[in-house]
């Protein structure tokens, strides 16, 4: 059995915001929205100021709200610890956006291929992309996933649906990292399978002190911050990015 | 290219299983759809081939995923020691840049008159650069420096700077003077090291992030991720930070100890520094003693006491001056009677210079408490382990895990001089080139500089436009700034001829420098100017005759250091698709341009000169009478550095890692000759001698001042602006930005949309204002009065002093959809020129300013 948890190393993170660019490109995301985010937070007054950073992807939870309120099932819990989202079958009800204390869900107001930052029709370079909206687009993305073959990878497919990180389903099947870790500069980002204790990142929590976000509404999240603290309620955010989502 | 591996995911052509079709009420018209079609009629290629990240400073190594040859992806090279396989945020953003509609698509010529937003015709690339070549040969006919070739970035110095400079003969200006040159000047004549101070890592347990931008970008030849990378791992083994800026932000919760000092100051504080270690008795007089002119004999005219030319120390064992270096005992300290006159030892005068530089006298200055200067100077010297020595991959070197990290604070009035005392804090220590300690360059490769700075020769006029040997700068970065006022008032400066031409390689004067009208102003009086650029940059726009559209990353480049400092290794940049449009990479273009222009081949012709730059010799050269392709040129070089497999060696691989650098090679002392036979400069005799020389030559005060012997603290100019303007106006980059062109990636727009200042809480409400208020921000310049202002929105930190306002730079921009709208550049309203500017021409960027309600 495997089960995937992400650990966020908070004695590490510089808040260079990497892991919500790559995974912006990676997911193929439209503006404003961030599957991961890197909070840049400040609290104490002047010179005892404290500034940290705080990475928030989706929390994956075990015991996940958002699951429980889906009522077409196309918010779902996976074996190995994935919560993830079926396109194909969401119904932008939203219910998942409102049970989620995170704040991670993200809804496709508008037409995914006018939100990709910027106008891709220009003939002279659809001869040299095909057409491909973004330029970049991934075509995992259009594949099927999981024992169940569900759409659930990448983001941005269309209008009236709800999305959020999927631990970036498609590269973790084969074997591959999560995009934000692979780029994170610092390695303030871990992920592995920690249903097997042996593993890097379950002997890593093991030997760290570590919280989880929101741990008191007992949502079992799969994501562990080592180092730090939770934060306090008196923190503020600097350098705060718009996205299109309630916070 | 071969397909290779990615993250450990073998196979990479084989991404074609689980294709489903039917999928377009999904997807519409979209790409998505698009690729999965093909599929249907056969197997997506999917490859990933090696490539070198463009969009910023430090060229990390990338792999470019490709579906059917378009790029999806890029991610870090595991292999690259650089940045082991990550990217930071540009890095990951630049993709956008591959395929952004608003590149140059064509040549252009202005039809319009310059100085005001350009009109254009397209242009083939022959005609285009027929009209170049045309103009630039026109005034190198009469005086080929009168053209002057401008670079940013340049990312293959071997093929522009070295090799295209040359075969033209013109002049050349870089971007320096606004990054941290005075530092690289400071470094280059203390201890003969082109750069400016970073640490040691694997070994360093106490640093001075010294305006260190710790969580953004800067640093000695890395813009972000790999200090940041080894600064991590160096915390681990309990490295402890004292970060010593006006904003906590630069270094945000790695500063274990936040000196929040006054803009300007820093001089001051190190000054304190010196002064502490000697009070404490941290003085490592065996380093002092062998390898600097600590011990050399000065004379009441505060020159060496020299015999038949050789500088003379007192040599305690035979009571008598002797040569420096044939001493048994040569004397650090004392006052010693030679032939009748009085000799003391620079030492000596440098311990008496910075007595009166107590805890308490810097406090005062640096605005910040006598008790923490006292705990660092502490904390410093106790970490410095002075007489201790560590083996270091099998090598016994002096161990002094103290480091200083420093780099863009160099970028003030007092720049020069503040890194030379910084530098001093690090040799009291005998930090320099340790273990643990403190170096400017991976190697002690000693720069041409450090001899050229031995003995100034200050010229009469009349001067060349970058006043080279003048009495103005005898130590003379070349200032783009200065270059605009000599372009506006030459008579002042005693030039006679300004330049007529100028061909701008990938760089934007208008969005990047500070005195903004100044820069202005001056391009106007050029009669040609070639704007070489992926885009219609601000520059281009207004004052481009031709535009020759250049590639960004898609293009080869190099070759291109990937050290970390401890791995030697090296790669290209290779192009991971054809050039957008009608671009070229830069190599092309300069081939082309000195074949139209009649100066490609030949003795004197580029190719010559690539070969000279590159190191080309036979079987390898370039033969002088056929125009290569650039692929060929990589291809001759990769052979000549023993890679039979010729490029396809970097095709196939990515980089050429060689190794870990032998500690002969990186620390100083261990080095054959130790220190790369230099002898260290704790005097500046020269420096002296020089101020001598320009007040003998009618120099102003304003000009001579600083150039001491000994770093001399005095209140920098923005202190004569009148009180209202209460605020210290600083300015900074941050991780998502650098160079202009990241303002034009609408990925990084996002992450930093708008413009702001920076501002205490406390400071605002004792104005009436609150955060998120429009304001102007109103600079004033001490020297000529004037004044300038921009609005922008408040913006409310606990972490920066509460006399002091920032601002990030990268933004007031207007030529790219994505970089208008986004609020101001400080850069509109520093001044340049006398009085924001180091003795060595640099950009200091402090200002006085006031803040008020729009």
């Amino acid at each position: 059995m495997t089960k995937y948890t992400m650990v966020v190393d908070l004695d590490r993170c510089q808040g260079c915001r990497a892991c919500m660019e790559a995974c912006k490109i990676e997911n193929n995301t439209t503006e404003g929205v961030f599957w991961m985010y890197v909070f840049r937070l400040e609290e104490g007054e002047y010179p005892n100021t404290q500034q940290t950073y705080l990475p928030r992807p989706c929390q994956h939870c075990d015991n996940a709200p958002c699951v429980k309120v889906c009522p077409v099932g196309a918010r779902y819990k996976r074996e190995d610890g994935l919560v993830l989202t079926d396109f194909d079958r969401c119904i932008g009800c939203r219910y998942c956006e409102l049970a989620c204390p995170y704040g991670v869900n993200y809804f496709n107001w508008g037409k995914p291929e006018k939100q990709h930052y910027g106008e891709w029709d220009d003939p002279d370079l659809q001869a040299v992309t095909g057409g491909a909206n973004p330029p970049w687009s991934n075509p995992d993305l259009a594949r099927p996933h999981g024992d169940e073959q569900r759409m659930v990878a990448g983001g941005g497919h269309h209008k009236g649906v709800m999305e959020k990180c999927t631990f970036c389903v498609h590269l973790v099947e084969r074997g591959e990292l999560p995009a934000c870790v692979v780029t994170c500069p610092v390695q303030a980002l871990r992920f592995g399978n920690t249903d097997d204790p042996e593993t890097p990142v379950s002997r890593f929590i093991r030997e760290h002190g570590h919280f989880r976000l929101l741990d008191e509404l007992g949502t079992e999240p799969r994501v562990v911050y080592v180092g730090g603290q939770p934060p306090s309620d008196e923190v503020h955010e600097i350098e705060l990015v718009h996205a299109g989502v309630e916070r | 290219m071969d397909t290779v591996t990615r993250r450990g995911f073998v196979g990479g052509a084989a991404a074609t299983t689980g294709v489903v079709a039917g999928r377009d009420f999904l997807f519409g018209g979209s790409e998505t759809l698009a690729s999965v079609s093909e599929t249907a009629l056969g197997p997506v290629i999917e490859d990933v081939v090696p490539t070198t990240c463009w969009i910023g400073k430090q060229d990390c190594g990338m792999l470019a995923r490709r579906v059917d040859g378009r790029v999806v992806k890029f991610d870090g090279d595991p292999a690259n020691p650089r940045n082991v396989g990550t990217l930071c945020p540009k890095g990951q953003a630049q993709i956008v840049s591959i395929y952004d509609p608003n590149r140059l698509k064509t040549p252009l010529v202005r039809t319009n008159g310059k100085g005001e937003r350009g009109e254009w015709r397209t242009a083939t690339w022959s005609e285009a650069l027929a009209m170049v070549a045309e103009r630039v040969n026109e005034v190198r006919e009469r005086d080929p420096k009168l053209v002057l070739w401008q670079k940013g970035r340049s990312k293959a110095k071997k093929f522009y700077d070295d090799a295209f400079v040359k075969a033209i003969d013109s002049s050349k200006l870089g971007h320096g003077a606004y990054c941290s040159d005075a530092g690289y000047r400071a470094l280059e004549y203390t201890i003969g090291l082109h750069g400016v101070q970073h640490p040691d890592f694997e070994e360093t347990r106490y640093l001075l992030g010294w305006g260190w931008n710790i969580t953004n970008a800067g640093g000695n030849k890395f813009c972000w991720l790999t200090w940041p990378r080894q600064m991590v791992a160096a915390r681990d083994r309990g490295l402890q930070i004292t970060h010593i800026d006006p904003r906590l932000r630069s270094a945000g919760p790695f500063a274990d100890t936040w000196l929040p000092i006054r803009p300007g100051t820093d001089l001051a504080l190190a000054l304190a520094m010196c002064n502490g270690l000697i009070e404490n008795g941290v003085v490592d007089v065996d380093y002092l003693t062998t390898y600097t002119n600590a011990p050399y004999l000065v004379g009441d005219d505060g020159m060496f006491l020299r015999v038949d030319d050789l500088p003379q120390v007192w040599d305690s064992a035979s009571d008598t001056a002797v040569p420096a270096g044939e001493a048994s005992e040569p004397a650090l300290e004392g006052t010693f009677e030679v032939e009748g006159t009085t000799y003391t030892t620079g030492f000596t005068v440098f311990k008496e210079h910075v007595a009166p530089s107590t805890p308490e006298w810097a406090a005062d200055i640096c605005g910040i408490p006598a008790a923490q200067i006292r705990s660092i100077v502490r904390e410093f010297g106790e970490n410095a382990s002075i007489g201790s020595t560590k083996v270091i991959d099998g090598v016994e070197v002096p161990y002094r895990p103290v480091g200083i990290m420093a780099y863009h604070m160099a970028q003030q009035e007092l720049g020069f001089q503040a890194l030379r005392a910084m530098t001093m804090i690090n040799m009291l220590v005998g930090a320099v080139g340790a273990a643990g300690g403190t170096f400017s360059d991976f190697t002690w490769k000693i720069d041409k500089n450090y001899e050229a700075f031995e003995q100034f020769t200050v010229e009469d006029p009349p001067y060349d436009f970058l006043l080279k040997n003048s009495k103005y700068f005898p130590i003379n970065t070349g200032f783009p700034g200065m270059l605009a006022k000599v372009m506006l008032d030459p008579e002042r400066y005693g030039v006679e001829e300004v330049p007529e031409v100028a061909i701008l390689h990938m760089v934007n004067p208008l969005g990047s420098f500070p005195g903004q009208p100044e820069i202005i102003e001056s391009y106007k009086k050029f009669e040609f100017v070639t704007v070489i650029s992926p885009w219609l940059n601000e520059t281009a726009d207004y004052f481009a005759d031709v535009v020759l559209p250049a590639a960004t990353i898609e293009k080869y480049e190099g070759p291109i250091s990937a050290t970390d400092q401890y791995i030697d290794a090296t790669t290209l940049r290779l192009p991971p698709m054809e050039p957008l449009f009608e671009s070229r990479g830069e190599i092309d273009i300069y081939l082309d341009l000195t074949e139209a222009m009649g100066v490609l081949f030949g003795e004197e012709g580029y190719l010559a000169e690539v070969n000279a730059a590159l190191g080309l010799e036979e079987p390898f050269a370039l033969p002088l009478d056929e125009k290569p392709t650039v692929r060929e040129i990589f291809d001759r070089w990769s052979r000549a550095q023993g890679l039979d497999e010729g490029i396809e060696y970097f095709e196939n691989n990515g980089v050429l890692v060689e190794g870990r650098i032998d500690p002969t090679k990186r620390f100083g002392y261990a080095a054959d000759p130790p220190f790369g036979g230099v002898v260290h400069r704790l005097y500046g005799e020269s420096l002296l001698d020089a101020q001598r020389q320009m007040q003998a030559k009618g120099a102003d005060e304003i000009y001579w001042r600083d150039y001491t012997a000994l770093p001399t603290w005095r209140p920098p100019t923005m202190e004569g602006s009148p009180s209202e303007y209460d605020l210290y106006l600083i300015s900074y980059h941050q991780v998502e930005n650098k160079q202009s062109r990241t303002g034009f990636i609408p990925l990084l727009a996002e992450l930093t949309p708008q413009q702001r200042l920076d501002i205490n809480p406390a400071t605002a409400r004792a104005k009436g204002l609150n955060d998120g208020d429009e304001v102007w921000v109103e600079s004033h310049n001490a020297v000529t009065g004037e004044s300038r202002r921009v609005k922008t929105n408040l913006a409310f930190t606990e972490g920066i002093r509460p006399d002091t306002v920032g601002m990030p730079h990268h933004f007031g921009l207007w030529s790219h959809p994505t970089s208008r709208d986004r609020g101001p550049s400080p850069n509109e309203i520093y001044p340049t020129g006398e009085g924001y500017m180091a003795n060595t021409a640099d950009q200091s960027f402090h200002v006085k300013v006031k803040v008020e309600r729009t």
